[in-house]
This record gives structure tokens, sequence and C-alpha cells, in this order.
């Protein structure tokens, strides 16, 4: 066990875990943020994607102890009031269907409009396909991106 | 104004059997009686148990079936609200309590929800809209006649105005109208409108709470090792071992039963989720598996091939199939074979339970929260308003939550170690312990006459089935004849089932059988078409006088085209089914990519009766088909006696650069609302399969189908 600073949503917390606790598990259980989901745990469907420094990873393949000291933004500080472009075009496309993989999506199309703020068709298929989605939202998630993209926020 | 804190319900009569009857007995004595408790809420009146209105003019409307992704979160309310007269937008949406007393079945399967409840919801609507509308004639001093309800008010003749809110205490003294007249179809103005979804909201910012999310005081956390083997008994486990873990508390034994198999594990309870899995991995469960270690896909599919020359149990039958075979020169025979599948929710199954002396709490992602209680209450001899259920939204069901043994297991170490326990399964227990969507073999005969016309068509499913899976009875039940289309106007036509029984737990997946009946079937159908030497949409029109289908063949061949010359390196296939109701015929499209094949465009064309919600429909259509790709790539294979694809890095779910073009068309019908959460799914593989024949003139027979393998 050991003591780690996490810097979550701007907030700092201290947790007392297993320095090899994923990162996920430290947001879900000890931070108590559950908008970061678990699904597989081996980082095949990226339903765990948040932002670290600015990049997005899956947190079930990261050490709590690698985020210390780190910026990790979670689904619940993408921005307040569901204002972020992509969480606007979620609803105006009506995206999700269960939901629980979209905090993934999300954080997932964040990364990639703030890296490439016009994406192409073939862009967008090779960053969202790492996120799985078992109701099939994708075609919604390609309208949505594409719609994201031409929002000036 | 004078707050109100009665409540009104509408009593739902409840018939024995399988479906529930839903009756509609209004408050006969009109005092509001209370039953139970929605909301203790004093400053507003519930006119039933689907509508709450407040003195300050909120509208609550209680969605009472628990939602996986459907989308009758939003469709509930737009019927209710549809009779009620108040704008959608301005309501809330609150789940209701879980009560079989007032709701009846609340359970999420088989795309019922919309189907069984339409009526029931319409007159939930209407009753509490009739009762403002007296409440206003009374106030007025006027004749009911001319008071109109309109946007959560009442007006008069003379331009006169009355909120509901204004209303609602006035209306509390009413009783509910035994049969409020109901609005005709050309006067709705929600429902057929594309309603955006109020739970959406919640999904994109991590608001939602799934069953995974929820937390309750003292809780520890439990992962459970169970058998690989199917049926494995505990011989013995390391329990001082893994009790050396940081964060573990106990090491207990545990079961849990699926339909009639009771399957044993060791579960590892610790104070976070993570502690548990860590004390799990060091967890040595030796397992009893008396032989069963030896079962594979090969000993199944011999065994099913084997069962398939016995006669089977006739599940249909139409003129005399047995004396068009004999008399028959030229016979047609195929056969089909299907894999086991895994439901896969994102949300992987969870549950806590809390068991005391006096009472049981769950709470949890459930299809099936009356299920819960009833267990509950059965197992630990608890009266069942003793039984607390709190349901949340469900991270995908397809089936898989309507089973209430996670539950059971949480129920089962809540008892023995005194605390409320929240069991998750992790993504590989999820994959290789089932239940699953069953494996099947298929078996299609037919004879043709020298004009191409079928004169007969015998087709065999070889399966087990979901509701006997133990025990002698070794007859088949129609159950297994799913999605297979008896209105094809073949002279001699019969579905026969031959039942299996195997150790493999199976259970009801999104469309159920005809996710492997149709697959067959629709082939068949095609392969029949093409020995025909005929347009495989104009072959099947041939043989359909049934107005849905073929309103919905003809309107897909028009969508896509159909009757146009394919471009060289493409083909189309099509495929028709019915499902829950709903009628649909899709049109996939391939193309050749070096040694790929391809889809690129799905096109469904579906008939739901009166649609609710429009967007809703595709989206449902859409999920299904993708769910349908998967099945089509994928399956699980039985090996050693252990499902061998522990996870995604082996049973890959398709991903969006592997998704197609998809276009639905709903067309309008005056029927009665179908059900709409599986169509598009059956007919996936057929048609692609139907697709590929006509790209490389190979037949597709056995799933998963290997796209790239072909040319």
């Amino acid at each position: 066990m050991a003591k780690i600073s996490l810097r979550v949503n701007g907030k700092v917390k201290v947790i007392d875990a297993d320095p090899q606790m994923p990162l996920l598990w430290a947001i879900r259980d000890l931070v108590g943020l559950t908008g970061t989901k678990f699904s597989c745990g081996i980082g095949q469907c990226g339903a765990c994607v948040v932002h670290l420094d600015g990049a997005p990873v899956r947190s079930c393949l990261i050490p709590s102890s690698a985020a210390a000291g780190k910026e990790v933004i979670t689904i619940e500080g993408l921005s307040e009031n569901n204002s972020h472009a992509v969480q606007l075009a979620w609803i105006e496309e009506q995206v999700p269907q269960c939901g629980y993989c979209h905090s993934g999506q999300i954080m997932s199309a964040a990364a990639l409009l703030k890296a490439k703020p016009n994406p192409s068709d073939d862009e967008i298929d090779a960053a969202m396909s790492s996120v799985l989605c078992r109701c099939g939202t994708y075609p919604r998630i390609r309208k949505a991106i594409k719609q994201a993209s031409k929002m000036k926020l | 104004m004078k707050t109100v804190s009665r409540r009104k319900f509408i009593q739902l009569s409840t018939a024995a059997g399988a479906f529930l009857a839903v009756g509609y007995v209004p408050d006969a004595a009109g005092d509001g009686k209370l039953i139970a408790q929605i909301t203790p809420d004093p400053s507003r009146l519930d006119l039933n148990q689907f509508i709450s209105i407040g003195a300050d003019n909120s509208i609550v409307l209680y969605n009472h079936r628990p939602e996986m992704g459907q989308g009758t979160y939003q469709s509930i309310p737009m019927i209710l609200a549809e009779e009620l007269e108040v704008d959608i937008d301005k309501v809330e949406i609150r789940p209701s309590i879980a009560s079989a007393k007032l709701y009846g079945s609340q359970m999420v399967v088989g795309s019922r929800s919309i189907q069984t409840e339409f009526e029931k919801l319409r007159k939930m609507g209407a009753a509490a809209r009739e009762m403002l509308r007296q409440a206003a004639a009374n106030k007025w001093k006027i004749n009911v006649d001319q008071c109109k309800a309109k946007k959560g008010a009442v007006i008069n003749s003379s331009g006169a105005q009355l909120s509901y809110g204004e209303l609602v205490a006035e209306a509390g003294k009413l009783s509910a109208p035994e049969n409020p007249p109901l609005k005709k179809r050309s006067e709705f103005s929600i429902l057929g409108t594309p309603v955006k979804r109020k739970d959406i909201p919640l999904k994109t910012n991590g608001e939602a709470k799934f069953g995974i999310d929820i937390s309750v005081p003292g809780m520890l956390h439990a992962s459970v090792e169970r058998s690989p083997v199917f049926l494995g008994k505990v011989k013995s486990f390391n329990k001082d071992q893994v009790l050396k873990i940081p964060g573990v508390r106990h090491v207990i034994q545990t079961s849990r039963e699926v339909f009639g198999n009771k399957r044993e594990g060791v579960a590892v309870l610790a104070d976070n989720y993570w502690s548990a899995l860590q004390g799990r991995k060091v967890l040595k469960v030796e397992w009893e598996t008396q032989g069963l270690e030896k079962v594979s896909d090969e000993n199944i599919l011999s065994d099913s091939y084997e069962a398939s020359k016995m006669e089977g149990d006739e599940l249909f039958n139409k003129g005399d199939v047995h004396a068009a075979f004999t008399n028959a020169g030229n016979v047609i025979e195929a056969a089909y074979e299907t894999p086991y599948q895994a439901h896969v929710p994102m949300e992987p199954m969870n549950a806590i339970v809390h068991v005391t002396d006096s009472e049981a709490s769950f709470w949890g992602s459930t299809q099936n929260p009356n299920g819960i209680r009833s267990f509950l209450s059965k197992t630990y001899q608890l009266p069942e308003d003793k039984v607390n259920i709190n349901y949340t939204f469900m991270g995908g069901g397809f089936g898989r939550r309507s089973m209430t043994d996670v539950a059971e297991e949480a129920a089962d170490l809540s008892k023995k170690s005194g605390a409320p326990i929240k069991v998750i399964w992790t993504r590989e227990d999820d994959q290789t312990q089932g239940p699953f969507r069953a494996c099947s073999l298929n078996v299609c005969r037919a004879v043709m006459d020298g004009q191409g016309k079928v004169t007969a068509l015998e087709h065999k499913v070889v399966a087990q089935e979901i509701q006997n899976q133990t025990g002698p009875n070794m007859k088949a039940g129609r159950q297994i004849m799913g999605g297979i289309t008896t209105d094809y106007l073949i002279p001699n036509l019969a579905v026969k089932g031959v039942l299996r029984k195997r150790h493999i737990p199976i259970s009801y997946w999104r469309s159920v059988y005809h996710s492997t009946n149709v697959f067959a079937h629709e082939c068949f159908i095609d392969e029949l078409a093409r020995q025909a030497t005929k347009d495989s949409i104009q072959f099947r029109l041939d043989m359909l006088d049934h107005p849905r289908f073929r309103r919905v063949l003809q309107a897909v061949a028009e969508k896509t085209n159909w009757n146009a010359s394919r471009k060289k390196g493409t083909g189309k296939g099509v495929a028709i089914a019915e499902r829950s109701g709903a009628h649909f015929a899709q049109v996939i499209e391939v193309e050749q990519r070096g040694k790929q094949i391809v889809p690129v465009k799905i096109t469904t064309v579906i008939d739901v009766g009166i649609c609710i919600n429009p967007d809703t429909v595709k989206a449902q259509t859409e999920g299904s088909i993708v769910m349908g790709l998967t099945a089509a790539y994928n399956g699980l294979t039985i090996r050693n006696g252990a499902v061998a694809e522990q996870n995604f890095n082996t049973y890959p779910l398709l991903r969006i650069n592997e998704c197609p073009e998809i276009e639905t068309f709903i067309l309008e019908s005056d029927a009665p609302p179908d059900g709409a959460g599986e169509s598009g799914l059956p007919t996936v593989a057929p048609a692609l399969a139907n697709a590929v024949f006509d790209l490389t003139g190979k037949r597709i027979r056995k799933l998963p189908m290997d796209l790239g393998g072909i040319v």
C-alpha cells in the first residue's frame, strides 16, 4: 500500500492503495467517480478511456502510481453542463442506447477532435475503432463526430 | 393552494400463466386508496401509478420498464403524454418502483414493452385526462363536453383555461373512468414523431448510474472463480493463502442455478474490487469435472448430425410432407450450423444484495425486477414487501439480464458473510460461463416441380431448448422453431424439432431462436430460388400472399435498386423475417476488395405497425444489425469442456471501421405496435451469405463465416 496523490478533474485526492491498482479502479472505487467504466480489463474495449495530461489512455492498464502528478480528466470533467461539442453532438444525433461505453467513446472523440479538428471518415474510423459498442451506435458516432467538428464553441 | 397528498392507483389484475393479462380496473371507491407509496411528496397528486401532477404544473410520468438501451424510457412516457395531452418536452420522467401489484410485469424481454403495454398506457393517460376535464367542468359548472384538454390545460368553449396544476386537487376527488375515450391515430401529435430521449444527456456526462456504479454502506466486493469446465464441482481450494492478500476478508464457496443446474464457484470478498481480483489471482480451486472436460465442438456437432437422423417432433405441419418426399425425384437438401454466442453486455454482470433476518435488498441493473423479488422472497422466506428492489439503467442486456443468477450469488454471499455484497463478473467470467445463445444444426430439404415451384419443404431444428434444459422430457417445444416463416405458400410444409440436452447452459439472446433459424431458412429459400433460376426477391414474392411481407419486400427491392444489373465485384442478398410482430426485409450489398469480401450497405425496410418513436425504431434496427454482424463473424468454441474465447481479443465484437452503411426505412401501418428491439438481427447472416453467393457462387452454410477466406 502507498499514498498516491491523484489530480482528477482539477481536484487533488490522496489515495491509499496498492500502487499497481489500475487508475480505473482508483477513480471508481477510491475517488468515487463512476462515469469511467470497466468492461474488459485488458485494454480491448475502450470503455475506460480518460485523458492523462491531455492524451486518451485506457485507465484499466495504467497503474495508479503512474498517474501520480499528472492531470487526469474523466467524463465528469470534460465540460460543465454537458457543453463540450462532442457531448452536444452526441445528444443532437441521439447516439447512446444503453450508454455504458459512451464515456469512453466521448473521451476518445474529444481527443480526436483536439488533434484533428476536421477528421476524414477514415481518420474517424481509425481513431474510434479502439472503442467497442455492443448496442451498435457506430453509424451515429460517425455522424456526431462530423457534426461536432463543425461546431464553433 | 392546499397541498394534496392522496394517491390513486388503477389496479392491474394478474392472470396465472406465462403471460400477464393486463386488466384495467378503475379505482372503484374513488377514494385514492393508497396501495403503495411512490414518492413521499405532499405537494403533488398521482392520478394513477403512471401519472403525477404537481400544483405547480410539473408533470411526472413514471416509466415502469427498466432501460437497457431499447429506448422505452422515452417511448412509454410518450404514450402516456399523448393521451394525457401534455407537452412531452416538459414532462419529467422517473423510473417507477418495482411492483408487480401496481405495474404488472416489468420484465423487459422479447421486445414486448410497447407491444403489450400500449393499450394499458393509453388508458392510463386517457383516464387521467378525463378526470382533469371533469374537474374543470365541475369548477366551471358546465358540461364536460365543453371542456377540451390541450397542452397541460383544460380550455372551455368561451376560451377560459385552467392548468392541470390548478385542477389536480379537484381531479383527485373523482374516480377514474372505466372506459376513457382514446384518441384516433389521426389525432396523435407525439406518437410517430422522433422525440429526443431524456436519458441520453445523462449518458454523455457520466451522470447515468448503472448497477456497477452503486455503492452501499458496509459493502464488500466479490469476484467469483467458477469452474472453466462446465458443471465442475468444487473439491478443494487454498483459502488461507488468499486471505493473506491485503484487503481480502473472506473466501467462500457459493453457487448459482441456471435453468435447473447448480453451478458452483468460490468467491473472494474484499474491501474493493481490485483487492478481490488480486485474491482471485492467488486462489487455486481444484474441480471435479467427471469427464466433462472431454466435451468439445466436435462431439456436439457429431451428436447433432446423429440426432438429425431422428424423425423429430412435429412443430408445424401443412399438407403431407412425408408423401411429397416419398414420391419425389429430386430432393434438395442442405444443413446449416451455428455456434454458441455470448450476450456480452458492455456492463459486466453485477449485483448488490444485502440479506438480513428481516429483509433483503437488491441494487443493480436487471431486465427482471419482479423475478429478483420473487427469488429473494422465496429463498429467504421473506414476505415480498420485505424485499427492496432498486433497479438502475442497464449497460446492455440482450436477454442476459433477464436471469437472476448473479443476484443469487450476491445473496448467498451476503447471507454467509453478513455484509451487503457486490458481485462483479469479469469479462472472462461473462464470456465463458454463460448462459449462451444455443448452438444449432438446421437440416432443410425440399422438392421442386419442373416449373421451379416448391411443392414440399421440411425444416428440422436440432437444438437445446431454453425452458427444458434438464430432466427426462425429450419432446421439442414450439419455442425452438422461432423465426421459421410458415407463410411461404408451399403446399406441403413441416417444421420438426429434435431436442438436445447438454450441460452447457443457454438462455434468451436478442431475437432468440430467430438468430439461428432464420439463417438456415432464408439461406435455404435462396438456394431454392437459385436452383429454380429465379430472382431471389421475385421467388419469395411468388410464394407470399402475406400483405406485410409483400410490402416490405417490394419496398426493399425499390430502395436498393434490386433489379439493376450488378456491378462487377459486387453482390446483393436478401432475407425476410418476422420478430415480435414486426415484419422486415433486408438487403445486404457486398463488394470484393482483394481477397476480402466486405458488406458495404445494409438496407432494412420494417413494418412495426403504429410506430411510437421512429428514431428509436431506427436505432434499435441499427443496433440489431451490428449485433447480427458480430454473430455472423464470430462465435464461441467449446474445447476441453470449456469456452475457448475468453475476452474481446479472441471474441472480437464488430468495430466502427467494420461497420457498413446502414439505412432503415419504416413503413407506416395501422396495425397495433409491434416489438422493434430485435428486428434486423435475424436477417443479417442469411442476407450476407446470400450476397456472398450472388458475388461468388459459393454457399456459406456454417457460422461464423470468414469473409476473408472465400475468394
